[in-house]
Order: C-alpha cells, then structure tokens, then sequence
C-alpha cells in the first residue's frame, strides 16, 4: 500500500510536467489541425539551452524559464511562419505532419552537431534533494517541476481565457470564417498560436533535463508519450491533455510498483488503446472539432 | 431601373453601388453583371430562386470573393479589391447564413469578439450597452454558452454583435434560414428595428414574403443578374413577382395569378419569357 501511494504521488508530478507538454501540442492542433511531430524536439532543446544556461552562466533551470519560454515563443512563431504558412490549404494537414517530421529532424540534427551525442544532465545542488511527507518521499525536482507545470497551465489557461489574444484563438478553433469577417488575422492567429504552443516546451524542456538524461535523439521516445497523451485527452482539448498527462503519469508509474519498470513504459500505449477502443475522440475530443 | 427614390421623395447619396459585377469560385461564374444600387438608410431585400447568386452578391461586397470584373463602391470609393477586414474598418458587417457565433464562448465573449479590431474600451462597451436596449438577451443570457441558445436567440445576439461595429452597412444572408415561425418573427422584427434606427440593410432572404415586408427596397435576382428592382411594397404587389418568386401564397387553391408553390418553383426553374416584369 505504502508503495502504490508512493507511486501514485511520484505519478502525479510526473503526469503535471507530460500535462504542460502535451498542452501546447493540443493547442497547435486546435488552432490549425496541425499534429506537430517536432513539439518533443523542441522539450528537448529547450533542455539543452537550460543545460547551456546552467554549466555556462550558473542560471538555474527553474529561473532559465523566464529566458527560453519568450526564446521558444518567438522560434515557433518565426517556424510556423517559414514553413506552415506556405501550405496550401487543401493539404496543409498532410503536409504538416512532413515537415513538422522534417523540423524535429532539422533540430535534432542541429543539436548532434552542437552538444554531440552524449548523454547530458542538468545536476544542481537539489537534484537528489527530497522531502518527507508523512512517510512519503517527494524529489524536490519534480514537485518544483510540478508546481512550475500547473501555475504555467494555469497561465496558458488565463491567456486563452481572458485576454483579447486568447479570444481569437478560441475564436478561430471554434468558427475560423467568423473569426475572420470579425476582423482577426487568421494567418497571425496561427503564427503566435504555434509560438504560444512552443512555448510550453520550454519550461518542460527545463524540468525534463533535470530529471532525466538526454541527448538530441530523445525526442522520439518523447514524442510518441506526447502523442498518446494529447490523442487520449481529445486532440484540441486543452483539459483533456491535462488529465491524460496526470492519468498516464499515475498509471505509468503505478505500473512500475506493482509490476515492473518494463511495464511502465508499455502502460502507456495499453491506456491509450483501450480508451480509444470505447471513444475514438478520446476522452475529452469532440467528434468533429476541436475545443479549447 | 437602378436609382431608388426615398420614400419621402428625396434622392440620397448612394452607400453601395454594386457595377457591373461578375464573379464566381475557380473559372465558374454565378454573377453575370449584377448592378444594384443602396442608398443610405434603406433596407432592401434581394429575392430569387437557389443558385440564383443571392450569397455571392453579399461576399463580393463584404470582400471574401473578389469581384472577377466591374466595381462595388462604397459612398463613391472603389473597394472592389479590399479584403473583408478592410471591409469592416470602413463599417461594412457580414452575417453569413450558417451560425456565426462562436458556440463554445458566452454570449458575452462573443460579443467582445464583435469588438475585437476596437481598441477602445469604453466605447465597446457603451455600444454593447445600446445594442442591448435592442436586444435584452445580450444581457439576460451574458454568461451562457452561445451553443446553448435557440436558433432565434443565436440570430438575436448575431444581430447584436453587427451593432457593435456601428455599421454603415449590413449584409444579412438567410436571417430566418432554419429557424422556427416564432424565432422567425423575432429575427424579421429586429430587422424592422434596425431598419427603424436608420441602419442600412442588404438582406438576403428565401422567404421572400417576409424578406420584402421587412424591407423599403427589393431586387429580385435570377440566374446571376439582376431581372428587376423597385421599391419592396411594389413587388410585394405585383402579381407577376408573386407567380415566380414569392411562391406560396395565402390562397388556398391556386388561382389565375397564383399557382402553387411547386408550379412556381418549376416557373423558376427553367428560364421564362417574363424578364422584362416592368
């Protein structure tokens, strides 16, 4: 019992950082029925930057947040610009699964060749402190992550909900020749919505250099976690993400206590397929549209 | 016949000249030369069987088609070209036919989108504050999704939101489409209501008894061209308007001047020799 609880906490703060991730992936798909296969490549050099950040000028990852999210939110906006905008219409969604593919690649491929392929991680004074809780051990990295994860939520959520920015998403998601004959930029929507969608990489990428190895090809394992965890929510539900991260997180690591780590890793994918067996939308999509 | 005299007699300045305009999606044409023009303040109503080009005259003016040929001015200036939010800036509000409201936000958010090119603040909220005294519901009904209201109450708030741009011109197309009679009612009373505030109308209506009731102008379309215009009243009276275009009438067996709905429809249909109705 003393391990299941111990694994449920452990899997809470974990689903709260896959939450913050997913988040902005399911928020590019509202906005533009993009799936954005290269939102792991983006977690993963945001690590590197915090990484630089860390050895290089002593900044702290939590604190190094405050300088790659703006960091992140301008090279998704400049990316969406370059290479999405050009699309056509008609097959901008098939299309964009290439070269957002192609942009992961691009950089992984700059990362190989600036940090090499060696395993790095982020080692600060706390990153094996831990507290007790009534018998309960929490790792200091990921309740500071976990904390990071929901007040960062809960400022995308406060953007999205109560801000002139946030209208217009919402607004284009739910009716874009509406949104467009009120007079918003549909094209400028996009670019600062995929901005705002990278963002979220940023702190998560921070959190996940301290918790975990890395090196520039670990965005694969990472996206297809993402991918789960935005399809089992409702592709487009921002809620959504944020329970199927907390809900794979718990499961995954319930997994690991009762059975073993290898099932961990697997518990994932079984979550997934057996939710979408009994709603194909997921658990929070709508059949035809997203919602934010 | 193109130059619309008041009712009071005087001749206005007109708002919308429509010259000319041929138009249609990829190498297809719906307009074939359609010449319309509005003067400030009136309401008219454009009439005419389906695939007549009724829609398509309205997005050629509020800019989501461009024009392939001829000119739509607004008060003498040529914004043929002009993408639909340039429209907007100079006052010019589409309301498409399928629903515009953004049917996960409150009534209320749908209502600050109307806002969404104001900057200004206050004067936003002065003008929900009129539009209000219009529509109550705007108010009554401020914190509720707008995927939750009815058909009627949807069209209200859309009507609402149009008045928050202080429109030179607004363009309706299918106001009272799938609506039920009691909601119909409530959307052609606004209608008058704005028209009573002195708001200029371009309505696209299929129920055109009511369409032209509502309206000072009528204009009737037929396969891309505009067959004959004139004040609304006229048309409503005129028999010929009312065997081809008005369809069912109040009687219940078809007389002479009005054959049933199907007849009239099939009249429509296939083109008829009764183009010069003036």
């Amino acid at each position: 019992m003393h391990a299941l609880i111990q694994g449920l906490i452990l899997g809470v703060l974990t689903g709260g950082v896959y939450a913050l991730m997913a988040s902005g992936q399911t928020l590019i798909f509202g906005i533009m029925k993009v799936v954005n296969l290269a939102q792991g490549a983006f977690v993963i050099a945001s690590a590197y930057l915090a990484f630089t950040l860390f050895t290089r000028f002593g900044i702290d990852p939590f604190l190094a947040v405050l300088i790659t999210t703006p960091l992140m939110f301008c090279i998704g906006a400049a990316g969406q610009w370059l290479f999405l905008r050009p699309l056509r219409r008609e097959n901008a969604a098939e299309l964009s699964l290439l070269v957002t593919f192609a942009l992961a690649l691009l950089i992984e491929g700059i990362l190989s060749v600036t940090y090499s392929t060696t395993y790095r991680s982020i080692n600060t004074g706390y990153a094996n402190k831990s507290f007790e809780v009534a018998g309960y051990t929490v790792s200091a990295v990921r309740l500071y992550g976990f904390l990071l994860s929901i007040a960062l939520l809960g400022l995308l959520y406060g953007v999205l909900q109560k801000t002139r920015f946030g209208r217009a998403i919402r607004a284009t998601v739910q009716n874009p020749q509406s949104a467009a004959l009120l007079g918003v930029d549909a094209t400028r929507v996009q670019a600062y919505g995929f901005g705002l969608g990278i963002s979220t990489a940023a702190a998560s990428g921070s959190i996940f250099g301290l918790l975990y190895p890395f090196q520039s090809g670990s965005h694969y394992d990472l996206i297809s976690r993402l991918l789960s965890v935005v399809v089992l929510g409702g592709l487009g539900s921002i809620g959504g993400a944020v329970l199927a991260g907390i809900a794979i997180g718990v499961v995954s690591s319930v997994a690991a206590v009762l059975w073993s780590p290898t099932w961990s890793e697997m518990s994932f994918f079984v979550v997934l397929l057996l939710v979408l067996l009994v709603r194909p939308q997921g658990m929070f999509g709508r059949v035809e549209r997203g919602a934010v | 016949m193109t130059t619309a005299i008041n009712a009071d007699g005087q001749r206005k300045p007109p708002l919308l000249e429509i010259d000319d305009v041929v138009a249609g999606y990829g190498a297809g044409v719906i307009l074939k030369g359609v010449k319309l023009v509005l003067h400030r303040g009136d309401v008219m109503c454009l009439i005419g069987p389906n695939g007549a080009g009724k829609s398509t005259v309205l997005k050629t003016v509020s800019g989501l088609l461009r024009p392939k040929d001829g000119a739509v001015r607004l008060e003498g200036e040529d914004v043929t070209t002009e993408a639909p939010k340039a429209k907007l800036r100079r006052g010019v509000v589409h309301v498409p036919q399928e629903r515009s409201l953004f049917p996960g936000m409150t009534v209320w958010d749908n209502l600050l989108m109307g806002g969404y090119l104001m900057r200004n603040n206050k004067i936003l909220h002065a003008r929900i504050d009129e539009a209000a005294q219009m529509f109550p519901i705007i108010t009554s009904r401020r914190s509720a999704h707008a995927g939750s209201l009815s058909g009627g109450e949807q069209k209200q708030v859309e009507l609402a939101r149009t008045l928050l741009f202080d429109p030179k011109l607004i363009l309706l197309d299918e106001p009272s489409i799938g609506l039920d009679p009691k909601s119909r009612r409530l959307v052609f009373d606004a209608i008058r209501s704005l028209a009573a505030a002195g708001r200029t109308i371009l309505l696209v209506e299929q129920n055109a008894r009511s369409g032209l009731a509502a309206s000072d102008q009528g204009a009737v379309l037929e396969s891309g061209l505009v067959r004959l215009t004139g004040p609304a009243a006229h048309l409503l009276g005129d028999p010929e308007v009312a065997r081809l275009y008005l369809g069912a009438s109040q009687h219940a067996r078809p007389s002479n001047n009005a054959p049933a709905l199907s007849s009239a429809l099939a009249a429509v249909a296939a083109p008829t020799p009764q183009e010069e109705l003036t």
